[in-house]
């Protein structure tokens, strides 16, 4: 069965189908969602943030943190190179949504000129949790979750991990 | 007799919101559980919207005044089962449902609400009460 | 063939009917979940405006798809009444003008969740809402 378009060119539902599909890998690839531990879901967002992609982000962490019942999203915005109004407010919407789900997000990669940048800026950020690396993110994140990671001795050597020896 | 029906466990009253409800429903909603909180003393309210497709501005406020009502009444609040879809859509509306304690489902917002009894226990025993 | 659908308004009940009717229209021309999720919010604010503050609490939704000159497909819902009007809709339109205590007619949130949204009325004149969302 074929649909018309107004110009009279005519797509297939198997074409779209095929568009839909490559669309939603497109977006799976620009918004990678880790769970990085029971509980724990990474997202690192690479480039710059509009309402498009942060819309994409949004939907994509949401429907993860439903699947796998996370508490604890860590956003690593180091690669995010401009933050502005609109993309700090973008920010705080992702940091809204994953709440009414349920789930603390951790905003972590600030560099010291955008803390100046956000402070500047005005917006209420008292109900967003910063680190600024994603091991200190990671920290509070298995401190949140009553877990702790001890060092029991020295290193392994690579060897001694092939064999399990571990 | 209300159409939302109201299920108590332990110290905790359960109501578990249909789909289609009418503003005089969810306003009946918000008077029998304040009612029933103050009848049973119940410390914990959990409100499960897992099959609420539209949350709009006049639920999500009775929302936020059922959990203010319960508050006055000694009880906390937990929303659980909101739709990733209702989630985004409530933030860009602007109702942040601030005030309004959320978990992903029914059993984390039990968990939640055992963990603030036993908060609340703690700090009423440091206290020396 | 565009798809026409008419309402009426006249209580609480049609705000469940006419948010509903949109997010059937949403999904039969392909609107993901969130995209659905906005449009029956937005008719059900404004479906709510009606029954409380238009004459009678009566209007009429109209539900149609359209279609943009580039030939992307949309959805555009008008809600009207012949109510009291609003004296000042910039003021109403104003971001944060309706605050949380619902007094206003949650104009600003509606127009953020559709792409377009325009608002005829004046004193005596009752209200006309037209709001516009289109697929990607």
């Amino acid at each position: 069965m074929a649909q018309e378009r107004s110009r009279g060119q005519t797509v297939s539902d198997a074409q779209a189908a095929t568009i839909a599909q490559q669309r939603e890998t497109i977006r799976e690839l620009q918004t990678p969602v880790i769970q990085v531990w029971e509980g724990i879901l990474a997202l690192p967002i690479v480039g710059s943030l509009d309402t498009a992609r942060t819309q994409d982000m949004n939907e994509a962490l949401l429907e993860r943190i439903v699947q796998t019942g996370s508490e604890i999203v860590i956003l690593d915005i180091t690669g995010v190179p401009v933050i502005d109004t609109a993309v700090a407010k973008h920010l705080l919407e992702t940091v809204s949504a994953a709440r009414l789900l349920g789930a603390e997000v951790l905003i972590v990669g600030l560099s010291a000129h955008t803390a100046m940048t956000l402070v500047h800026l005005g917006l209420d950020l008292s109900g967003v949790t910063t680190r600024t690396t994603m091991a200190k993110g990671l920290e509070l994140a298995f401190a949140r979750l009553g877990l702790e990671v001890v060092r029991r001795g020295p290193p392994a050597p690579a060897a001694a991990l092939d064999r399990g020896d571990l | 007799m209300p159409r939302v029906p109201i299920l108590r466990l332990g110290s905790t009253l359960i109501a578990a919101v249909q789909e289609d409800l009418y503003d005089r429903d969810a306003l009946e909603l918000q008077e029998a559980l304040t009612a029933e909180l103050e009848r049973t003393g119940a410390r914990g309210v959990l409100l499960d919207v897992s099959v609420v497709e539209t949350i709009d501005s006049y639920l999500g406020r009775v929302l936020r005044d059922i959990a203010l009502g319960a508050q006055l009444l000694g009880a906390y609040t937990v929303v659980v089962g909101i739709q990733p879809a209702v989630a985004v859509t409530l933030v860009e509306l602007g109702l942040e449902l601030h005030g309004v304690r959320t978990a992903l489902n029914p059993e984390k917002g039990l968990a939640l609400l055992q963990r603030l009894f036993r908060a609340e226990r703690r700090r009423g025993a440091s206290d020396g009460r | 063939m565009a798809v026409e659908l008419q309402l009426p308004i006249a209580g609480e009940p049609d705000i469940v009917a006419a948010r509903q009717a949109a997010r059937d229209a949403a999904k039969r021309l392909g609107f993901g979940l969130v995209d659905q999720s906005r449009i029956a919010t937005a008719v059900s604010e404004l479906t709510r405006n009606v029954v409380r503050y238009a004459t009678n609490g009566r209007g009429r939704v109209v539900i149609r798809e359209v279609a943009a000159p580039t030939g992307r497909a949309g959805l555009e819902i008008v809600v009207a009444d012949d109510g009291p009007g609003i004296a000042d809709v910039s003021e109403a339109l104003r971001e944060g003008s309706s605050s949380g205590t619902g007094l206003g007619m949650g104009l600003p949130g509606t127009k953020r969740l559709m792409d377009e949204m325009e608002v005829d009325s004046a004193l005596g004149r009752g209200t006309i809402v037209c709001i516009r969302k289109w697929a990607r």
